[in-house]
């Protein structure tokens, strides 16, 4: 009954954005959950790894269709001066999120480290789940398998959820909107400054890490609400000192998903070098691509690809002996400029803004509109930076350790949610820019 | 204990509020305006089976939602205190406070923007008054910004630039300069126009340049206006804003002039009373927006006539206008086809006046 509900809402919500792919959805979750009880009933066979493949060629014959037919036609023109028309096929919202679970749970299915759900409606709920469903964080069916089949709910953790939901809207709509609008501001602009390439490279930075934040704030938030626990998706990742710790803080459930269903069945570290330098040139390549069709997308993976293997060979030691403050500018410079390319509309964008944020385009240092936008967006570029540190629970813990900071964060805390719900309210209410980023993945 | 308490107190309060929000957003009534933000609200969207599959029911009804949310202006004016005061943020929705005016911020200077108004004057003046003794001119508003931007840091339009493009390459007409003879305190604090009872001096100035014979023939009344004036940058910022004073000025010679639209066929006053209680009071000067005007002045019998190619900033200015001309023919291109225009007037030994703030020749897109 309880999985009935959460269903019928998750379909009304995916229907609500995309009528049209609903579909989709369903058949592949139909399709997999029959070659789900497939995989396990010749479990061990042959039949059983037959019919993995159906399953993988299936769900990312789906994702390949929708997402990068037309980066492959466009590819395979430019490359043969063919002129194949584009089949301008419209991507699903969250086809990427929602295919990558239904492989966690077929893989996971044919490994044996789950048992295959007999009840269509108890699938269906684990891969469309509302919460999750279009931005994620991708839910393995492995952690949820047994809430799916019964859960329990009490009022710590509707509290609990609403408290997190009321945090990760705050942060997609106090903080990451109005950056995003200032990336708008600088895109629409026709000033061009050092400044202003920075104050954009900078916001945009902030703007996508409490945009998908936020994102997943929310769905782990309504998860609880619903008797769910889901995994972290972020972990302050601009806290990190290599590049190395950034990616275990950032998009966790990506990174996790790559390391046990790609880069460890390769073979991982246990391999010969060059072996291993090409598993984490596939993985990076392929996360890359997956944010994306389009080549800036593949540039930012092996972007940090090549990043990971410098750290891996030669300087993730030397790092480890450098002042924090250093390593800190290291990794944030770096992730600035990976973000940037990941922004840019094509390669020669990001080349242009690259050598503009770092002078080398002749280009003035400051103007009157970067300087007004300086001004303008001071206080939120304070929070925002602030706000991804884990300087606020540090305090936070600090506080509640005084003799009576715990009753006094204990009142505060019904006051803030309910400030945060109006104010998330009377920016929703007054807004005409509200995208979220990671809805086109 | 203590955790179950807070528990059940969070609990209850955004539930509450959630369910307070929700069934007030249902049960309040639809409202087809906002007054304060100038604009028609969102109305429930058409429900059928195609609307659903093509999700436009979906996007209509988030505008409708977010149009209808019961005590919208408070949220609004929420978000605008928050975005001012604790983000330090210098605008919202473009608008900044300065001085106690509420300003649009209009830059960069659209240089395309200005060339197509050239082309178009260019176009009116060739097509329609080249060789048939019409003496045309031409003056620009300054907006707002003009004053206030680049003094206190604001990014604005290169207004120079704006005004040395648009005299160049207008030499068909006489350039009218009355930037010098306006300042801040001759516009609306709220609104984006300028005070009708500060323009004396500027009306003076053209009717000097359009012939001695214009002269102003007496004193102007000043009459204020009861109700308070919430102009159109009012909503726009959201801040509460202490309301302007409308004020209008009459004389025996405008009471007695009447003005006959085009689109509807109807003669008015001067100044149209009834808009005073509308949307929009700044409507009271001429009825507010109209394609094409004719305001006849009983006084002067066979006199010339004078021809206002203008925006709305012109519906102040040309009450002050009218002396020594027996008719003033206004004419908005926003809302006429430059090509229809010929159609209800014949251009011939007539004085022609191009009235243009800064704002709208840098947004020309809506000239038709």
């Amino acid at each position: 009954m309880k999985n009935g509900v959460l269903l019928f809402s998750s379909l009304i919500f995916y229907g609500w954005g995309e009528p049209e792919y609903i579909i989709c959805m369903v058949i592949s979750i139909l399709v997999n959950y029959i070659l789900g009880l497939l995989i396990e009933r010749y479990s061990g066979s042959v039949w059983g790894r037959r019919w993995l493949i159906v399953s993988v060629v299936f769900s990312l014959g789906m994702l390949g269709y929708f997402k990068y037919a037309d980066f492959f036609i466009a590819n395979v023109n430019s490359l043969t001066g063919f002129s194949a028309p584009m089949l301008k096929v419209v991507l699903p919202i969250g086809i990427s999120f929602y295919t990558f679970q239904i492989l966690s749970y077929t893989i996971d299915v044919y490994r044996k480290d789950t048992k295959a759900q007999k009840n269509l409606l108890s699938l269906a709920t684990y891969v469309a789940f509302f919460p999750q469903l279009i931005a994620g964080p991708i839910v393995r069916y492995t952690d949820i398998a047994q809430a799916l089949d019964k859960r329990e709910h009490s009022l710590l953790k509707v509290r609990i959820g609403i408290r997190r939901f009321l945090f990760g809207i705050s942060k997609k709509v106090l903080i990451a909107n109005s950056l995003g609008e200032l990336c708008k501001i600088f895109a629409d602009s026709q000033e061009r400054n050092v400044l202003f390439y920075w104050l954009y490279a900078g916001a945009f930075t902030l703007q996508i890490y409490f945009d998908f934040s936020g994102y997943s704030d929310m769905a782990i938030g309504l998860g609880k609400v619903f008797g769910f626990d889901f995994q972290e998706n972020f972990n302050y990742p601009f806290i990190s000192k290599s590049i190395t710790e950034f990616w275990r803080r950032w998009h966790m459930s990506l990174g996790t998903w790559f390391r046990d269903y790609l880069y460890i069945p390769l073979g991982g570290n246990r391999v010969g070098r060059m072996r291993w330098l090409f598993n984490i040139f596939l993985v990076w390549m392929l996360t890359g691509l997956w944010h994306g069709a389009a080549w800036n997308f593949v540039i930012w993976g092996l972007f940090f690809a090549f990043l990971l293997m410098i750290e891996k060979l030669w300087s993730g030691s030397f790092l480890k002996k450098m002042p924090d403050s250093i390593s800190h500018v290291y990794v944030m410079l770096l992730v600035i400029i990976s973000f940037v390319i990941f922004d840019a509309p094509d390669l020669s964008t990001s080349a242009e803004r690259l050598r503009s944020m770092f002078g080398m385009s002749g280009l003035p240092l400051t103007g009157i509109q970067s300087a007004y936008y300086l001004r303008s967006y001071f206080v939120i570029f304070v929070i925002a930076i602030t706000g991804s540190t884990d300087l606020p629970r540090r305090v936070i813990g600090r506080i509640r350790e005084t003799p009576f900071g715990g009753i006094f964060l204990t009142g505060a805390e019904p006051l803030v949610c309910v400030l945060l719900l109006l104010l998330t309210t009377a920016y929703l209410i007054d807004a005409s820019f509200n995208p979220f980023l990671y809805f086109r993945f | 204990m203590k955790d179950k308490k807070t528990n059940r107190i969070i609990v209850t309060l955004t539930g509450t509020l959630w369910f307070l929000l929700s069934l007030s957003s249902w049960l309040s009534p639809t409202h087809e305006i906002s007054a304060s933000e100038r604009r028609k609200l969102a109305g429930f969207p058409e429900f059928t089976l195609k609307s659903l599959v093509t999700a436009d029911f979906m996007e209509g009804f988030e505008q409708y939602a977010k149009d209808q949310f019961p005590c919208r202006f408070l949220f609004r004016t929420i978000k605008a205190y928050v975005r001012f005061y604790p983000l330090g943020q210098k605008d919202n929705n473009g608008i900044y406070i300065q001085d106690g005016y509420a300003v649009k911020m209009e830059y960069p200077l659209n240089e395309a923007s200005i060339e197509r108004a050239e082309d178009k004057f260019r176009y009116l003046y060739e097509k329609y008054m080249e060789g048939r003794n019409v003496n045309a001119y031409l003056t620009i508003v300054p907006d707002k910004g003009y004053f206030l931007s680049n003094a206190n840091g604001y990014p604005s339009m290169d207004y120079s630039k704006l005004f040395e493009m648009m005299k160049t390459n207008t030499d068909f007409a006489e350039y009218i300069d009355i930037s010098d003879l306006l300042e801040i305190d001759d516009y609306y604090k709220t609104d984006i126009h300028w005070k009708q009872e500060r323009l004396t001096g500027v009306a003076d100035k053209i009717r000097s340049i359009l012939g001695e014979e214009k002269e102003r023939t007496g004193e102007y009344t000043e009459i204020e206006v009861e109700r308070p004036f919430y102009g159109v940058y009012y909503g726009h910022s959201a801040l509460p804003m202490k309301p302007d004073k409308l004020k209008y000025l009459t004389s025996d010679l405008i009471d007695d002039c009447t003005v006959y639209n085009w689109e509807t066929g109807k003669t008015t006053a001067v100044y149209d009373m009834e808009k005073l209680s509308g949307n929009d009071p700044y409507n009271v000067y001429l009825s507010g927006a109209a394609a094409l005007l004719e305001i006849s002045n009983p006084a002067v019998k066979d006199g010339k006539e004078l021809v206002i190619f203008r925006d709305s900033f012109g519906s102040s200015l040309a009450p002050l206008l009218l002396d020594g001309y027996s008719k003033v023919t206004m004419i908005d291109i926003r809302y006429i086809s430059s090509d229809l225009i010929g159609d209800y007037i014949t251009f011939d030994d007539q004085d022609v006046l191009f009235v243009y703030s800064t704002s709208v020749l840098n947004s020309s897109a809506m000239f038709k």
